[in-house]
């Protein structure tokens, strides 16, 4: 029954989606723009293209500054995008 | 968006596809490994094999952790998980790999209380906001995940938090790179390198690749052109007679890699001695652990776990399929005892697995027909 029940809770869970990739289990970062910075904490509120927003450490690419764009894996800035490294 | 569709610009694949088509020999057969999970994925979303001429094939390599993780390791989780009192936190993927006796979501249906984040930072709010429960944290990827599981641990010791502490699984990928290169039965022309975990170790430790192996590898980013343009690299390495380490991905990955990252990677965690991979068996220092003064955070040490070493199921073949020995759809249970709703393997159960991505995007039956 137990596993009856585990079932239908496997069929419901919110799992990462295996049809778009899942960001943190995978070698996958996203780019997210800088809206905030909570420079007590170290931390920054990012948002995406799409609006979605996650706060975010930003320790390993500190200073950062509102507008900046950030390389995000697993709620952690991996690196910097720059516009001259991106051309 | 930007820095991505300039990457996803359908007319210049078309022109890299032609270039590429101009520097094979024809009669040579190349075989390149992409060594990370997210680049199987981005081949088969955009098509990118599909653009390839038939002489080159691309071999899937260990580089998504849901996949190499032995069931032993997720016995142990599903044991700490049961712990009283314990809500026991980790990335979504792993909820649905299967150990000896079943999966974590089994476990949480048993009355386990287990919650899927997306971030270590997560798992450390939820810590905060139950203070008198003890929280633990599935640690789990490469070098590109491990800085924010070392982040995480360092901010919870900074703001006192008692109630935090992580099962490290942690692992990383240049011994099992050397691992697959000593390996007998698998012949490759390349390897088609990491991107995000680039992103922190850098390029360096590659080297040994080219001058050690002779073989070539370019270091690549994640859209279609940079896997199309990376391939292109390695060909001309191979036409050229060179055999170096390649940035492909240089937009992102610094030469040195993040040394910050590094840094904080290096306080919080020290190298097991062995650690076992699914298919691959114990792989000498691959895998990470709680240093010591991490040691009254480290999950394992502050709680018993069985470490049983649990055999693979006879049926399945991942172990292979994670070599680039064989293909997803050449293993006996594929598509039919094994699928993504109800995966016996690893490598069905990640997005990033590379069974995942044959049977999501439809290799399953193609292939079935070329054959």
């Amino acid at each position: 029954m137990s596993r009856l029940i585990a079932n239908a809770a496997s069929a419901l869970a919110p799992t990462c989606d295996y049809t778009t990739g899942c960001i943190t289990c995978g070698d996958v970062a996203v780019p997210m723009s800088v809206t905030r910075l909570d420079d007590e904490r170290g931390l920054a509120l990012c948002s995406d293209d799409e609006g979605n927003s996650e706060t975010v450490e930003i320790d390993l690419v500190a200073p950062v500054a509102p507008g900046d764009t950030l390389l995000v894996h697993a709620g952690t800035a991996i690196a910097r995008l720059t516009e001259e490294a991106s051309a | 968006m930007k820095y991505v569709d300039e990457f996803r610009d359908p007319a210049l694949g078309e022109v890299l596809a032609g270039e590429i088509l101009g520097l094979v020999e024809p009669g040579r057969h190349y075989k390149f490994m992409e060594v990370c999970g997210g680049h199987t994925h981005s081949i088969y979303k955009y098509g990118i094999d599909d653009l390839l001429p038939a002489n080159v094939e691309l071999v899937h390599g260990p580089g998504c952790p849901v996949c190499v993780i032995p069931m032993g390791r997720v016995d142990d989780g599903i044991s700490l998980a049961h712990q009283p009192d314990v809500i026991f936190t980790c990335f979504g993927d792993m909820l649905r790999v299967p150990g000896s006796d079943g999966t974590l979501l089994d476990a949480k249906a048993e009355g386990a209380d287990i919650r899927m984040v997306y971030s270590p930072l997560d798992a450390l709010r939820i810590a905060k906001a139950n203070p008198d429960r003890p929280v633990i944290f599935f640690a789990i990827g490469f070098e590109t995940t491990a800085p924010s599981t070392a982040l995480t641990l360092k901010r919870a010791k900074a703001e006192g938090v008692k109630n935090f502490f992580c099962m490290c699984n942690h692992v990383t990928i240049v011994p099992p790179l050397r691992a697959l290169l000593d390996s007998p039965d698998l012949r490759l022309d390349g390897f088609i390198g990491p991107g995000h975990v680039s992103t922190v170790v850098g390029v360096r430790p590659f080297e040994f690749i080219p001058r050690e192996y002779k073989k070539p590898i370019s270091v690549a980013g994640f859209e279609p052109l940079d896997v199309l343009h990376a391939i292109h690299m390695i060909l001309t390495q191979i036409k050229e007679g060179r055999c170096e380490v390649e940035n492909q991905y240089a937009r992102v990955v610094p030469y040195d890699g993040n040394p910050r990252a590094l840094e904080v990677m290096s306080e919080v965690f020290e190298l097991r001695p062995h650690f076992e991979w699914r298919g691959m068996g114990f792989i000498s220092q691959s895998g990470l652990k709680l240093s010591e003064a991490y040691a009254d955070m480290d999950a394992e040490i502050q709680y018993s776990v069985p470490g049983i070493r649990v055999a693979d199921p006879k049926a399945c073949q991942c172990g292979e399929v994670l070599k680039g020995v064989i293909k997803p759809w050449e293993c006996k249970v594929f598509g039919s005892g094994c699928t993504p709703e109800r995966p016996i393997g690893t490598c069905m159960v990640s997005s990033e697995g590379a069974c995942a991505a044959y049977y999501n995007y439809g290799r399953f039956a193609r292939e079935r027909e070329v054959v």
